[in-house]
């Protein structure tokens, strides 16, 4: 007897294919350069708000889109080994990929808000460091796409084993948020009792997620206190909100902005 | 006559290290030339892409006209034997590969001086659509050299 169940909710869904299809985006325009470097930083700062959404989601979301419902913990990882883990969400080692995958993209995005690519673009908080600080977070940026693209290989490997070894299909719950399980299953672990998350938790994690990707992508610069004012190309000085022209993310003053005619010398 | 021989050569050879120099001084002018050229590709992203409103016709002009004197300017010089290790402002990004590959490096080299001088050419037109298509262009065709020969930051 098989029933089925809701696994997982829409916004986890849309999370995650959103998430791949825009990491594969950035990826592909960094290779690219050019003028699709700028779309890099935009899908960079997108990819930051999905991030977020899916933090706050694993805290208000609903039950299988819960860190408490899946973390790994050391006890669940070794049942899982000897085989006597059940459930229905992600298994303890794929916990451990989610969680991986999760952190990598976040030190990926977190280097790449202030990297420079020593040519046409830096990302939006680079004026915030040095550029040689620049530089080695840009370094980071460069290694741990590596780390990344190692986990995600890992990722889509352990998605054709568990097609072809055991016969899962877990591709097509993420696309319907539908799972079939066996009855003494779902009756064992009560999946019915699953709580559903709901329109306004979703409202307030988009709303949380949303203003701090605002902020990365440069609103935190028009702070009053934190009003920077960019140099011609590279160089980085600070100045207090009387200096310079309050309320403005960029502020018009730098030489390279104020549209005058080439000096007389 | 021996005298004046010997003048001749050693002039000549002040004249030879003039243009190429010994090896951090060759590094320490790419790096500067390099940097220049960054200085007005910002001046051009800025009033092209990023705040369009601030657009000046002469000063894209003399931006691109200087990027693609840059790339005129016969930077290859700056490549001698020896290159690839040394401090110039910095210790060089010039990847020890640089001396097997020549040939990509031309096609790189080529590619980013026909670019920066269409450049040139387009920013003199003033057709903001153009100049912004043809700056991608030009980006791009640095990121294929540092891709090609510079060490990237890990
Ligand atoms: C023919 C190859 C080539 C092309 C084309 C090229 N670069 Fe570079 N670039 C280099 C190399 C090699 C270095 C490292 C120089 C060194 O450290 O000795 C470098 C270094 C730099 C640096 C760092 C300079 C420093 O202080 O160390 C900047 C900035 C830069 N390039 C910008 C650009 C821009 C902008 C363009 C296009 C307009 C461009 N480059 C085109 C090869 C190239
Ligand atoms: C998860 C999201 C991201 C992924 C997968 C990603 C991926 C990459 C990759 C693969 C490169 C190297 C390209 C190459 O080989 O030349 C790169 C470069 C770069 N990225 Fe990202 N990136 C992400 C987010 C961001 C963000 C948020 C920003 C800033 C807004 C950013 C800014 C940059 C810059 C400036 C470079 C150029 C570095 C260089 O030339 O050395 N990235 N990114």
């Amino acid at each position: 007897m098989k029933v089925t169940i809701h696994l997982w909710d829409l916004p986890h869904r849309l999370f995650h294919w959103l998430l791949a299809a825009s990491v594969a985006a950035a990826y592909a325009t960094a290779k690219v350069g050019g003028e699709w470097i700028d779309w890099h930083g935009r899908l960079g700062v997108f990819i930051l708000g999905l991030l977020v959404f899916r933090i706050v989601w694993g805290f208000i979301g609903s039950t299988h889109s819960r860190f408490v419902t899946f973390f790994p913990t050391f006890s669940r990882v070794k049942a899982y080994v000897k085989g006597q883990w059940e459930g229905i969400g992600h298994n303890p080692l794929g916990a451990l990929s989610v969680i991986g995958l999760l952190l990598t993209l976040g030190v990926q995005v977190g280097t790449g808000l202030f990297a420079n690519d020593d040519i046409a673009f830096q990302g939006p908080l680079f004026n915030f460091v040095d550029k040689d600080d620049s530089d080695k977070l840009t370094g980071w940026h460069n290694s741990s796409i590596n780390v990344l693209l190692g986990l995600i290989a890992l990722h889509l490997v352990a998605i054709v084993y568990y097609r072809v070894a055991k016969k899962t299909n877990l591709v097509k719950p993420m696309l319907t948020g539908k799972k079939e399980i066996p009855r003494v299953l779902a009756e064992a672990i009560s999946a019915h009792e699953a709580t559903r998350a709901g329109v306004i938790r979703f409202a307030l994690s988009l709303i949380i997620s949303s203003t701090v990707a605002w902020g990365a992508a440069g609103g935190i610069a028009q702070l009053p206190q934190l009003t920077k004012i960019t140099n011609p190309c590279c160089s980085v000085s600070w100045a207090t909100a009387e200096t310079s022209q309050p309320n403005q993310a960029t502020p018009a003053a730098s030489p390279q902005q104020t549209a005058q005619a080439p000096a007389s010398f | 006559m021996k005298k004046k021989l010997t003048l001749a050569v050693l002039i000549a050879a002040s004249a030879t290290a003039a243009v190429a120099g010994p090896i951090e001084e060759q590094i320490r002018w790419r790096q500067s030339a390099y940097s220049f050229a960054a200085w007005n590709i910002s001046k051009i992203k800025s009033q092209v892409v990023d705040h369009p409103e601030t657009y000046n016709k002469d000063s894209v002009a003399a931006a691109a006209n200087a990027i693609a004197a840059v790339a005129n300017s016969g930077l290859g010089a700056l490549y001698g034997e020896g290159t690839d290790h040394g401090i110039g402002w910095k210790e060089t990004r010039l990847k020890p590969e640089f001396f097997q590959k020549k040939e990509e490096v031309t096609k790189v080299a080529n590619t980013f001086n026909e670019a920066s001088n269409e450049l040139a050419k387009v920013a003199a037109t003033g057709d903001i659509a153009a100049i912004k298509t043809q700056f991608g262009k030009v980006g791009e065709s640095c990121k294929a050299c540092h891709d090609l020969i510079r060490i990237k930051d890990q």
